[in-house]
C-alpha cells in the first residue's frame, strides 16, 4: 500500500468566530465545534480551551490525544470503523495537521490520571508539552450511565472533534510530503529487497476491558486473534485507543496514528532492511488468550519467513507476560529480537523492573523507570481540575501541596515512559 | 578558586615498587601523585590534584584486612580530601578487591565520596559496584588513557556535590538503582539500531539487562544410594595442612583435588581451611564440620552409601567471582563424571 | 463436580453482587490486595490453576485494593509451576511502589471495583469458549 501523508504545520491555535487555517494558525469557532459533542446526551458539559508550549498550564485529567488528519485521496475516512465507514485506508494521500492536538480531558472515573504540563520539568517528560493542543473539556451527566458508556462517548468525542478539526486542511498545500509504502510479500522478494534481512514490527495493544481497551477497525481488539495491518493504515487511523489508565505508558491515538518504530522501520526500509510487515497482537487477561495470541506471533512471523523483529508493548503488569511470551517465541523460532518496554523500578530503583522476565530478552530498550519521583510546580492555569490528582496512578500520600505543586511519581505524566519508543527517556 | 583534593589509592606494582615480590608490603604515603594518578592529575585541569598517594601491597592489604583498613584510613584522615579515588585495577583481582574494600570503607567511615575503576570481570567489581561507584574500564592498563577522564570527570561531579546522573551517562558499573536519563536518540530509533546489531552479530549492550536466576533442574533422584559413589565438594576451603596449592582466602583463582584413600577423619594436624571469610577456628579444630569425611566413612561402613570418592574438591568461596566459580565447577564436574562418581554432597560455610 | 471449568477468587464485593448468580465465586471480603494473592497462592499450593493473569494490566496493584483472579473449578495432584511463578510475582509487584492513592473516597473505591470487575469480566467469553483441559 502506498500513502502520502502532506504535513501542514500548525504554529498556533486561536478562537474566533469562524474555523480556518491562516498562515499555519488553527482558527476555532469554539461554541460552533462543541455543539456536536453536547449532542451526545451522556455529556453534561463540554468546552473547549487552548494551551500553547511554554504557557504556564496544566492539563488533568488526560484522556486521549488526537492529531487531526483527513483522507484527501484513496478510500475511507479517518478513524474507519469508530466514526468513519469500514473501508480500507492506508493508501491515496492523508493531510495531518503537525504540531498540534485534539486532548480529551475529565474525569470517567475517580481515580483518572493524566497530566501534560506546557512549561517546567514535566514538559520535558510528554511529548505533547511542545505542541499546540485544542483541549476538549467534558463533563459527563451522573444520570446512572455505565462507565463504559461514558468512556464511549468522551473517546468519540475526541475522534469526532479530531476529525472536523481535520478538515480545515483538506484543500490547503502541504508543507512537506513524505511517501509510504508497504510491500506485498512478492514485492519483499523483489531485487532491491531480496538481500536485506526480513523484519517485521510486533505492536502490542492494551485490551482489557474498561479503560483498557484498543479498537482496530472499530473491531475491540480483545476479541481478536493476531493478525497482520499495513503500517499506512495505522498512519490513517485504523487503530485508536480506548485506553485511559497508565497515563506514562498508555499509547495514545496521537501514538498509533505517527508510531514511531513504524517510522524507524520505514527510515531503514530497502538500506540496512527489508520491512515486511505489521503485526499486531493483543494483551489479554485470561491467560490461555496469551498463550495463543503469543503462539500466532510467533506463527505470523513464521509465515513471513521473518530474520528479525521489533516488539513493542502497552501498561504495564500482566502484559510484560505477553511481551516476554511473544520475544520468546520469536527468538525460539529463531527470530532476532528486540523489545521496547518501561519500568517500575520503585521509587529507589532497586526493585526488579519488570513483573516477567526470560533470558530469551537479550535485547531490550527502556523508556525509563515511571516510579521516578518529579516535582511540578504549580501552574497559572489549570485546563479540567486537580480533584484527581491525588488519587491518579503514581500521586502518593500528600502528592498535591497546598500551593499547587504535585510530587508524584513519573507515571502521571501523558506520554512520559511510552513503550513504543516514542522518547528519548531511558534508563540504567 | 582552590582546586579540590584528592587521595589516590595504588598497589605497589603501580607505585613502581614491584611485582608480586613485592605484594606484602604495607601501606605508605608520599606526596603528590604517582604513576597512574599524573594521568589522573592531567584529566583534572586546573580544578582537582591528588595531593597524596597511598601506596599499598595487594597481598598484605587482603591478608590483613582490618590493620590495612585502618592504616590507610587513618592516611586518609590526615589530608581530608574532597573525594577519594583508587585504582583503575582494571583486571587485577586482589588490586581490585582491595580498591573496593578501601573505597567502601572510605565512604562508610570518613564519609568522603569515592571513585575506583576496574574492568567488569574484576572480582572486585561484583563485590563492590552496589557500594561504591566503580569506573568500567577494559581488562589491562593500555585502557588508563580513557579511563582517567571517566574518572575524573565523576570525582569532580562528587566533589562538586553535582547530581551523578545514570551508569551509561557517569560510565560506573551498573550498580543495582535503576536511574532515568535522556538518551540522543528515541527509543525507536534505538530498537532500530540495536536490532541492526543484533542482525549483524554485532555488540550491542541492552539497556536492560534481565534479572539472572540461572536456575539448574534437579538431577533424577538416586534409585539406589547404597551402591552410589558419592563424592565431596566444598566452598568452605578445607585444604591440607599447610595449603600445599595455595587456594587463596579470598577471590579464589582455583580449587584444589585431594586424595582421602585411607583417610577416616580429618584432624587439626592433618587439615585446615584456607577460607578468609568467616572465623576458622572450629574449622581448624576439626575439618569434618565443613567436610564431613567421618561421617561419610560411617556410611560407607553402614552400607547406606556405595562408597566415598576417593578424592575430594575444594575451593573459597568467599569473594570469588561469579563466572571463576562456573569454570571450577565445569572442571570438578567433568573429573566426577570421568571418574563414575553418582552423587555429590557440596558443602559450604 | 461443578457446572463450570473455572471459580473467581475475589474481594471484590462488585464482583460478588454482578456475578455471584452466573459465576462461582470464593469471595472474601476483608482480605486486602494482598491477603487476596496470597490466598490465590494457597490455592496454588494445592493443585490450582491460575486462569487470568494475578497482575492488573496498568491499573498499578499498589493502587486498587480490589483483585480478582480466575482459577479452575477442580485441582490437580501437582502444582503448576507457571501459575506459582506467576502469583509469586504478582505478590513481589504489590510490594514495589510507596505510591498510595491517598483518598480512597466511595466514588474512588466504586470505580476500582468497577476496573476489576471490567477485568475478569473480560476473561469470561475466553474461559466459557473453551472446556476442561
Amino acid at each position: 500500500m502506498k500513502l502520502e501523508l502532506g504535513y501542514i504545520d500548525i504554529k498556533g491555535i486561536r478562537f474566533d468566530d469562524y474555523n480556518a487555517i491562516e498562515d499555519g494558525v488553527l482558527v476555532v469557532n469554539p461554541d460552533e465545534l462543541v455543539k456536536p459533542v453536547l449532542e451526545d446526551e451522556l455529556i453534561k458539559s463540554a468546552h473547549f480551551e487552548i494551551a500553547a508550549p511554554g504557557e504556564s498550564v496544566r492539563i488533568t485529567p488526560v484522556k486521549d490525544v488526537i492529531e487531526p488528519r483527513v483522507k484527501v485521496e484513496g478510500p475511507g475516512a479517518i478513524f474507519p470503523g469508530m466514526i468513519a465507514k469500514v473501508d480500507t485506508v492506508g493508501s491515496g494521500r492523508t493531510h495531518v495537521m503537525r504540531g498540534m492536538a485534539v486532548v480529551t480531558a475529565g474525569p470517567i472515573v475517580g481515580f483518572q490520571e493524566g497530566i501534560i504540563d506546557m512549561t517546567g520539568p514535566g514538559a520535558d517528560y510528554s511529548p505533547f508539552s511542545q505542541l499546540h493542543n485544542l483541549v476538549l473539556v467534558m463533563e459527563m451527566q451522573d444520570n446512572g450511565a455505565t462507565a463504559h458508556e461514558y468512556e464511549k462517548a468522551a473517546r468519540m468525542a475526541g475522534l469526532a472533534t479530531a476529525a472536523r478539526v481535520g478538515e480545515l486542511a483538506r484543500e490547503l498545500v502541504p508543507d512537506e510530503v513524505e511517501v509510504f509504502e508497504t510491500p506485498t510479500i512478492a514485492q519483499s522478494y523483489s531485487d532491491e529487497l531480496k538481500d536485506l534481512p526480513r523484519v517485521a514490527y510486533v505492536m502490542m495493544l492494551q485490551s482489557q476491558g474498561l479503560l483498557h481497551d484498543t479498537y482496530c477497525y472499530g473491531v475491540d481488539v480483545k476479541r481478536t486473534l493476531t493478525t497482520m495491518i499495513s503500517a499506512t493504515e495505522v498512519m490513517d487511523g485504523a487503530i485508536v485507543s480506548g485506553n485511559c489508565v497508565s497515563a506514562c505508558d498508555k499509547n495514545t491515538t496521537y501514538h498509533h496514528l505517527n508510531n514511531p518504530v513504524i517510522q524507524d522501520l520505514f527510515k531503514q526500509h530497502g538500506k540496512t532492511l527489508n520491512y515486511v510487515g505489521t503485526i499486531i497482537t493483543n494483551e489479554n487477561v485470561y491467560l490461555a488468550d496469551k498463550l495463543r495470541s503469543s503462539d500466532w506471533t510467533a506463527k505470523l512471523a513464521d509465515f513471513l519467513s521473518l530474520d528479525a523483529a521489533i516488539v513493542s508493548q502497552e501498561g504495564f503488569g500482566n502484559p510484560d507476560t505477553d511481551l516476554i511470551l511473544n520475544c520468546k517465541k520469536l527468538e525460539a523460532k529463531g527470530v532476532k529480537t528486540v523489545i521496547i518496554t518501561d519500568e517500575y523500578a520503585g521509587q529507589d530503583g532497586k526493585s526488579q523492573s519488570l513483573a516477567d522476565a526470560d533470558v530469551a530478552a537479550d535485547a531490550v530498550v527502556t523508556g525509563g523507570n515511571a516510579n521516578e519521583l518529579i516535582l511540578l510546580p504549580p501552574m497559572d492555569r489549570v485546563i479540567g481540575c486537580l480533584d484527581y490528582v491525588d488519587k491518579i496512578a503514581g500521586g502518593h500520600d500528600g502528592s498535591l501541596r497546598p500551593d499547587g505543586s504535585i510530587e508524584a511519581e513519573l507515571q502521571v505524566i501523558t506520554g512520559s515512559t511510552n513503550e513504543m519508543g516514542f522518547n528519548r527517556l531511558s534508563a540504567r | 578558586m582552590s582546586k579540590y583534593k584528592l587521595v589516590h589509592y595504588i598497589n605497589q606494582f603501580y607505585g613502581g615498587i614491584g611485582g608480586e615480590e613485592k605484594a606484602d608490603i604495607p601501606a605508605e604515603k608520599r606526596a603528590g601523585a604517582i604513576g597512574p594518578g599524573l594521568a589522573l592529575n592531567q584529566a583534572f585541569g586546573d580544578e582537582a590534584e591528588i595531593v597524596s598517594t597511598i601506596i599499598c601491597g595487594d597481598s598484605w592489604f587482603n591478608e590483613n584486612l582490618e590493620e590495612a583498613k585502618k592504616t590507610v584510613l587513618e592516611m586518609v584522615r590526615e589530608d581530608q580530601p574532597d573525594v577519594f579515588i583508587a585504582g583503575p585495577a582494571f583486571n587485577a583481582g586482589r588490586y581490585g578487591v582491595a580498591c573496593g574494600a578501601i573505597s567502601e570503607a572510605v565512604k562508610n567511615e570518613l564519609g568522603i565520596p569515592v571513585v575506583t575503576g576496574m574492568y567488569i570481570e574484576n572480582p572486585g567489581a561484583d563485590m563492590y559496584r552496589e557500594k561504591v561507584y566503580i569506573i568500567e574500564t577494559k581488562n589491562s592498563a593500555a585502557d588508563m588513557r580513557k579511563a582517567a577522564p571517566k574518572m575524573a570527570k565523576l570525582a569532580l561531579k562528587l566533589a562538586k556535590g553535582e547530581e551523578i546522573g545514570a551508569s551509561a551517562e557517569d560510565n560506573y558499573l551498573p550498580n543495582g538503582i535503576r536511574k532515568n536519563f535522556f538518551e540522543k536518540k528515541r527509543g525507536s530509533e534505538r530498537a532500530v539500531e540495536m536490532l541492526l546489531a543484533k542482525i549483524n552479530g554485532k555488540a550491542y549492550t541492552t539497556e536492560y539487562p534481565m534479572p539472572d536466576f540461572d536456575r539448574v533442574d534437579p538431577q533424577p533422584a538416586i534409585k539406589d544410594l547404597s551402591k552410589a559413589t558419592v563424592a565431596l565438594v566444598t566452598s568452605g576451603g578445607i585444604v591440607p595442612k599447610g595449603n600445599p596449592d595455595r587456594i587463596e582466602s579470598s577471590s579464589a583463582t582455583k580449587f584444589g583435588e585431594y586424595d582421602i584413600t585411607g583417610v577416616e577423619d580429618l584432624t587439626a594436624e592433618t587439615y585446615e581451611t584456607a577460607h578468609g571469610g568467616y572465623d576458622p577456628v572450629y574449622a581448624n579444630q576439626d575439618a569434618d564440620r565443613v567436610l564431613p569425611v567421618d561421617v561419610m566413612r560411617e556410611f560407607e561402613r553402614e552400607g547406606i552409601i556405595g562408597k566415598l570418592h576417593n578424592k575430594f574438591y575444594t575451593t573459597t568461596g568467599n569473594g570469588t567471582a561469579v563466572a571463576s566459580a562456573k569454570k571450577f565447577a565445569e572442571e570438578i564436574a567433568r573429573r566426577l563424571i570421568a571418574d563414575g562418581v553418582d552423587a555429590i554432597l557440596l558443602t559450604s560455610t | 463436580m461443578s457446572a463450570k471449568a473455572y471459580k473467581v477468587v475475589t474481594n471484590n464485593p462488585l464482583v460478588k453482587e454482578r456475578l455471584d448468580e452466573s459465576v462461582e465465586l470464593y469471595f472474601f471480603e476483608e482480605d486486602t490486595h494482598r491477603d487476596l494473592l496470597e490466598r490465590v497462592r494457597d490455592f496454588v499450593h494445592k493443585g490450582y490453576r491460575i486462569l487470568t493473569h494475578p497482575l492488573a494490566g496498568s491499573v498499578k496493584p499498589w493502587e486498587t485494593p480490589y483483585r480478582s483472579v480466575m482459577i479452575t473449578a477442580e485441582k490437580e495432584d501437582k502444582i503448576d509451576i507457571s501459575s506459582l511463578e506467576m502469583i509469586e510475582q504478582a505478590i513481589f509487584a504489590l510490594e514495589k511502589s510507596k505510591a498510595r492513592p491517598v483518598v480512597l473516597n466511595e466514588k474512588v473505591l466504586v470505580d476500582f471495583q468497577l476496573i476489576d470487575l471490567s477485568l475478569i469480566q473480560s476473561a469470561l467469553p475466553s474461559a466459557e469458549a473453551q472446556g476442561r483441559h
